[in-house]
């Protein structure tokens, strides 16, 4: 991958984006990664009644889906020894098994503070296989340079 | 107006809406109010054809509307000695003379914390004679014990 | 909660310690009318979290991420930054491990909780190595839409108090003990 600079890159340019298919499986795995045994995320039995979403199906971990857009982030600030400093999340739609989770990002906003504060910020997006938005999240990245 | 207590209020209450009718004399005045004499404001022969805006008109400082919006929350809250902690504001469109701004807000969000601490979200707004919005803010309001 | 096999995806030594059934301590967990506000005090976890390399590669194997600095531990050895550095969002494993089961905080365990976005911080990535304790305190408690919303400000510090990250968790809650114990019997407990 090529080295990312603060003057290189552009206010509206897209990242690579990244799509999963989740199932009761990916949920549960996410538990025992997390510790978050939550049972609207690993207990179909009990969902169906107690419905915390209002619907009787478990739904993906908030955390996963913000993982999943953070992924985004990574993939391209990881590897030009960027920083991601904070990240900003907002879920919109519970997100059954059977989901196709894609996400997108793009840069919305450049910081020019000083060399090794300038930072940019990302829009990141989560949208099911309907093009429905899951969740959102909004990450800044500093540049070391 | 009797005095509210923290208790009393409901998330959805209305504040009492104020209207103001705004001309160029609006402008000048504020200009002289705030020391703002930026010729956006005060200059209608400038702005026809140097339209920051994209429109030949002046329009009203975005401090004066944010000014309107924040009346309606103080003169809901000061008569029961509730105080304003923080202000956030937003600009959609530009307030050319001849502009009515009727400004309203609702409590949206009730802040349980401990006696003397607890607070109120107030979001309000600026609409124009044809009930597009001109700008929103948010106050932070805390009630005495 | 015990019907749900989770053995068979177990691969590190905390996963085997750690209890996977939420409702067993559920009438214990701090109700959202019920949060303290008044002390000052800074509250510590249950317990610390010493972060191995098979933490953060089961996390990033946990949210499909197949990232070699994340996961493969040679590549990120022979990279710049000298070892695996974690999934940003990694801080969600230590989170319930150190806040635990019955201390405070334990209310982001609540059947019937609701995610409804977070705000992290991140000030250095955790490494391999680091023992990581957390401080938090009750942040803000509000009520919007008929939803009870929650969040407690968790400061994560290592074994030489360096600050690493700072999270505001936030969780839309039953609002009593009572609306808890509808979700434990499998009855809805909240306006949806």
């Amino acid at each position: 991958m090529e080295k990312v600079t603060f003057d290189s890159v552009q206010v509206g340019q897209a990242l690579p984006s990244l799509s999963h298919t989740v199932s009761q499986e990916t949920f549960w795995k996410n538990a025992v990664a997390s510790f978050d045994y939550n049972p609207v995320h690993c207990d179909p039995e009990w969902v169906a009644t107690a419905q915390p979403f209002g619907i009787p199906q478990t739904v993906a971990h908030g955390m996963m889906t913000m993982s999943f857009m953070v992924s985004v982030a990574a993939n391209w600030a990881f590897p030009a020894m960027l920083k991601i400093t904070r990240m900003q999340s907002k879920f919109v739609r519970p997100v059954p098994a059977g989901t196709t989770v894609t996400c997108t990002g793009v840069i919305s906003e450049k910081h020019v503070i000083s060399p090794g504060k300038n930072f940019v910020v990302l829009e990141l997006k989560a949208e099911n296989q309907n093009n429905e938005i899951l969740g959102l999240c909004k990450t800044t990245v500093v540049f070391p340079d | 107006m009797e005095k509210l207590t923290f208790d009393s209020l409901q998330v959805g209450d209305a504040l009492p809406s104020i209207s103001h009718t705004v001309k160029q004399e609006t402008f000048w005045k504020y200009a002289v109010g705030s020391f703002d004499y930026n010729p956006v404001h005060c200059d209608p022969d400038w702005v026809s054809t140097a339209q920051p805006f994209g429109i030949p008109q002046t329009v009203a400082h975005g401090m004066m509307t944010w000014s309107f919006m924040v009346t309606v929350a103080t003169n809901w809250a000061y008569p029961s000695t509730a105080t304003i902690t923080k202000i956030t504001s937003k600009f959609l469109r530009p307030v050319p003379a001849g502009t009515t701004m009727t400004c309203s807000g609702i409590v949206s969000e009730k802040h349980v914390i401990r006696p003397g601490k607890h607070f109120v979200v107030v979001e309000l707004k600026a609409e124009n004679q044809d009930g597009d919005l001109l700008g929103v803010s948010q106050a932070e309001i805390v009630f005495p014990e | 909660m015990n019907r749900i096999n989770f053995e068979r995806f177990f691969e590190t030594e905390k996963q085997k310690i750690f209890g996977t059934d939420f409702f067993a301590d559920a009438e214990d967990y701090e109700a959202w009318d019920e949060i303290d506000f008044e002390s000052q005090e800074d509250i510590p976890g249950e317990q610390t979290f010493e972060v191995k390399a098979e933490d953060l590669k089961y996390y990033a194997a946990g949210v499909l991420d197949d990232n070699p600095f994340m996961t493969d531990e040679e590549y990120a050895r022979n990279s710049p930054y000298g070892g695996l550095i974690p999934h940003p969002v990694f801080l969600t494993q230590i989170t319930f491990w150190c806040i635990g089961v019955k201390g405070r905080g334990n209310w982001i365990r609540t059947p019937g909780a609701r995610n409804p976005g977070q705000e992290v911080e991140i000030y250095e990535p955790f490494r391999v190595g680091e023992i990581i304790h957390i401080k938090m305190r009750p942040h803000d408690r509000w009520i919007k839409r008929k939803k009870y919303y929650l969040n407690y400000k968790i400061d994560f510090y290592n074994q030489d108090n360096v600050k690493k990250a700072c999270w505001i968790v936030e969780l839309v809650l039953p609002k009593s003990k009572e609306d808890i114990r509808k979700f434990i019997k499998g009855i809805r407990g909240v306006e949806v």
